[in-house]
């Protein structure tokens, strides 16, 4: 991973999807991480959105819906 | 782009500790917290990576803060009963300022996730350990176990902190205020029983 200068924060994606258990979510982790940029990601499986949440930089959010609703979830921008 | 704003952050995180104390930790979930601080869910994610990390992110501040308070004006090289009598008094004035964020603290104590967190080494465990075997070093303190020590030390503290939170004392005796000279006689007591 290269490092970033402090001053550069990375970017936050957060999306609704449709992961509902964490076999899911180990199918969506291989594609993440082939992912250059992703920094950190999680699934937070108690909330009802299902939440991805993404630290990354130079990505953005078509790249990881792309990616998600490729391996067959549901994945939108969790809007503002 | 989603940009960092300090004090929405923070907003998030208050309204978070008043849910916790009014509900328990089950009562919190990151969509009611969204709908309570009057943001979206989205914005508690991008402080938040999900419940257990805000409350985990929480503790450790209220932790610092709490460890901030009580160590202001201490200095682990007092003699014990200088330094006790500070302690005393930092802690009562944190509890009766912040109600809350003791009530947090306490219900951190005693939840699981109280294992996840390292307190071990922090400022404040440090300065009570060099402080109490600075004490036993200099014959100001019986050695005891800790929880022996802990329990004579502080815990007659917080009882009057209780009573006084309540309003009210032992049943049928009324109301109950804690004062300085209340403070001072039972803080008297306490060091009459560590004494060596």
């Amino acid at each position: 991973m290269m490092t970033q200068p402090s001053e550069i924060r990375p970017d936050i994606l957060v999306f609704k999807t449709g992961l509902r258990h964490p076999g899911e979510v180990s199918r969506v982790a291989v594609l993440l991480e082939s992912l250059d940029g992703i920094l950190k990601w999680n699934v937070d499986l108690d909330d009802c959105d299902r939440v991805l949440r993404i630290e990354a930089v130079g990505l953005s959010c078509y790249d990881i819906i792309r990616l998600v609703s490729q391996a067959g979830f549901l994945c939108e921008e969790l809007e503002d | 782009m989603r940009l960092r704003d300090e004090n929405k952050r923070f907003a998030i995180r208050e309204k978070a500790l008043e849910m916790i104390v009014k509900d328990g930790f089950d009562g919190l979930s990151m969509h009611k917290l969204a709908k309570a601080a009057g943001v979206s869910p989205a914005t508690i994610y991008i402080y938040f990576k999900d419940r257990e990390d805000l409350i985990l992110q929480l503790y450790f501040e209220e932790s610092i803060r709490m460890s901030d308070a009580t160590l202001k004006n201490f200095d682990p090289e007092m003699h014990f009963e200088e330094g006790l009598r500070v302690q005393w008094l930092n802690r009562a004035a944190y509890c009766l300022q912040h109600p809350q964020r003791m009530y947090f603290m306490e219900q951190m104590r005693h939840s699981p996730l109280h294992d996840k967190f390292r307190e071990f080494g922090t400022p404040f465990v440090v300065a009570m350990k060099t402080f109490v075997s600075n004490a036993i070093r200099r014959k100001e303190l019986v050695p005891l176990p800790v929880e022996v020590y802990w329990s004579i030390a502080f815990a007659p503290l917080y009882q009057l902190v209780k009573f006084h939170m309540g309003g009210k004392g032992m049943p049928g005796t009324g109301n109950f205020e804690l004062s300085e000279p209340l403070i001072d006689q039972t803080l008297e007591l306490v060091l009459k029983a560590l004494k060596p």
